[in-house]
């Protein structure tokens, strides 16, 4: 009885071996990286999805009249961010109220957008594509257009075995191609590896950011994946509450997402509005501009200051964190 | 539920025929579990126009909402819990009113449990399929959370834009968890019948005052309780 049942399970798994032609995708956790949050074993890794998801990404199918993708406001050349714009505009040519954000490394990410409001990089695909002045579509209707390309259909069925197109299959291989967007090669990660060394000045500016700056843009992702109130003046036409609109405590008041510097250099403008364009005009802000209230981050209550000197170093050490291969990555990059 | 694929299906058959062939398959037999909203004593009818007592009207769009963990209950102890026990209830898909679930055949119970609305582990686990599948429009995209229970429609009491009522009840996340735990005292049977009578909700609720819910609260849990205490067995 036993031998039958062996035998029955080798031919079973040669029946299956037929049919599944998906190839994994070894995920690598850079070095000196902590554990990814995404919780990979729910939607393990497969060059068909990752490749699935990247059309996706760049396919402006999900949006309403096929005018937006994601790429539309997330470029591949400017570290996944709306270079120049400082609200992100959509369908229509309508604005919304923030600033897109770059993307990278979005595998250690636990809660999504400036303020949170999304749980899980699966469902982040959601909200733009929902959102009226984004792509103003649904994910039903986006299945329904897919479901009608054949080339879609092969896909699918190539990535999950199954031509069927589902909500989940879509959101699932988007979350692929993100999660594949690691940053983890600028210099600062070539001298952490030991590879090659700041100058002078990048390291005197490195010392000014561990003093002054890692508590909230921690290392080794320049984020501590925390909401907080960098002392920011209200804008009076926007009235952005920031995490409080998610929930509802006014604790949170003001709070937003604290976003990676990674490839910070080209990813102006600059907080969750776009107000700054560069990156001396943030400084300053720390220096002079910081507005008292409530939930002000602790850290910032005294204010920073720097020399002009100082100014100019940190922003060496700044630009020290772009990592040219992630900005003109071909398989980032859209498919042909 | 997804569709079989030609593939899929050979597949399918192919394990069907080996658990066959090897389980030595503990009896189980099927329960069925029909769900059936009333309004006014009777099988609530989308669509329909209903006169109050006050002659107000009140016409129903959408009533889905999610079932989930149902779990059989002996002596206070439970005695078999369905495994992956999500279902979503639509009015408008006459079959998502039927839920059958396989038990052992000698299963015995007097009380059956179950929670109106998804549990918060799986508002946080990523993108789900079938009756979970954000497709099916039970999942809001602004802020993540599905929606346990959506109810729709039109009344003269309600002083809006075409006199609608909308109630999107969710929220998973401390303290504003909206999900309900509903416990039914029964007797054991293959075939059980639950009715939501919504008649109460509209008195307790003044359609005047409260027409629209679309986020996470208090409110919104307070709507969820109104409806959960609603469920009985027939």
């Amino acid at each position: 009885m036993r031998k039958l049942i062996f035998v029955f399970s080798i031919l079973l798994s040669l029946v299956l071996a037929a049919f599944v032609t998906e190839t994994n995708f070894q995920f690598v956790i850079p070095k000196g990286f902590p554990k990814p949050v995404y919780d990979f074993k729910k939607n393990p890794l497969t060059h068909e999805k990752i490749e699935l998801g990247r059309k996706l990404f760049y396919d402006p199918v999900l949006s309403k009249d096929s005018t937006i993708s994601c790429a539309t406001c997330h470029s591949p050349f400017t570290a996944f961010a709306h270079t120049d714009h400082a609200l992100s505009h959509g369908i229509g040519g309508k604005f919304g109220n923030r600033n897109a954000p770059s993307l990278s490394n979005l595998a250690w990410g636990s809660a999504f957008m400036w303020d949170g409001a999304v749980n899980h990089l699966d469902m982040q695909a959601l909200a733009p594509m929902s959102n009226p002045v984004e792509m103003d579509e649904s994910i039903a209707h986006v299945v329904n257009k897919l479901s009608h390309s054949h080339t879609y259909r092969k896909l699918f069925f190539d990535a999950f075995g199954d031509s069927t197109i589902t909500g989940e299959f879509v959101l699932k291989s988007l979350s692929q191609f993100m999660l594949t967007l690691v940053s983890a090669d600028s210099k600062y990660d070539k001298v952490k590896r030991g590879e090659t060394d700041f100058t002078p000045n990048e390291l005197h500016g490195y010392k000014l950011f561990q003093k002054n700056c890692s508590s909230c843009h921690t290392e080794p992702l320049f984020t501590n994946e925390k909401f907080e109130n960098n002392g920011l003046y209200v804008d009076a036409t926007l009235k952005d509450s920031g995490r409080m609109k998610v929930t509802h405590n006014p604790d949170d008041y003001l709070k937003f997402k604290v976003p990676s510097l990674r490839n910070v250099q080209y990813t102006y403008p600059y907080m969750h509005d776009g107000r700054f364009k560069t990156l001396t005009q943030v400084i300053n802000n720390y220096m002079g501009g910081i507005q008292q209230s409530a939930t002000l981050s602790p850290q910032l209550k005294k204010g920073i200051s720097f020399s002009e000197m100082e100014k100019s170093d940190l922003i060496s050490f700044l630009y020290t964190l772009t990592d040219t291969a992630f900005l003109h990555s071909k398989i980032h990059n859209s498919p042909r | 539920m997804f569709a079989l694929t030609p593939m899929r299906k050979t597949l399918f058959t192919l394990l069907l025929l080996l658990t066959g062939f090897f389980s030595r398959a503990q009896s189980e037999k099927e329960i069925t579990i029909s769900i059936q909203p009333k309004f006014q004593n009777s099988a609530l009818e989308l669509g329909k126009k209903y006169f109050t007592s006050t002659s107000d009207t009140i016409q129903f769009e959408t009533l889905r909402f999610y079932l989930s963990s149902f779990s059989f209950y002996k002596n206070e102890k439970q005695v078999f819990s369905e495994t992956n026990s999500y279902h979503l209830i639509d009015v408008s898909a006459e079959k998502t009113l039927t839920i059958k679930i396989k038990v052992p055949a000698s299963l015995q119970f007097d009380a059956i449990h179950f929670n109106l609305g998804v549990d918060s582990t799986t508002n946080v686990s990523g993108a789900m399929g079938g009756d979970l599948d954000p497709i099916n429009g039970m999942y809001w995209t602004w802020q993540s959370g599905y929606i346990n229970l959506k109810l729709e429609g039109i009344s003269s009491l309600c002083n809006t834009r075409n006199h609608e009522f909308q109630f999107h009840i969710g929220g998973y996340a401390a303290p504003n968890n909206s999900v309900q735990h509903v416990i039914l005292k029964t007797q054991s049977s293959d075939s059980i019948i639950i009715e939501l009578p919504l008649d109460i909700f509209f008195i307790e609720t003044d359609l005047e005052k409260i027409n629209s819910m679309m986020i996470p609260g208090n409110e919104a849990i307070e709507l969820a309780a109104r409806i959960a205490k609603l469920f009985r067995i027939k």
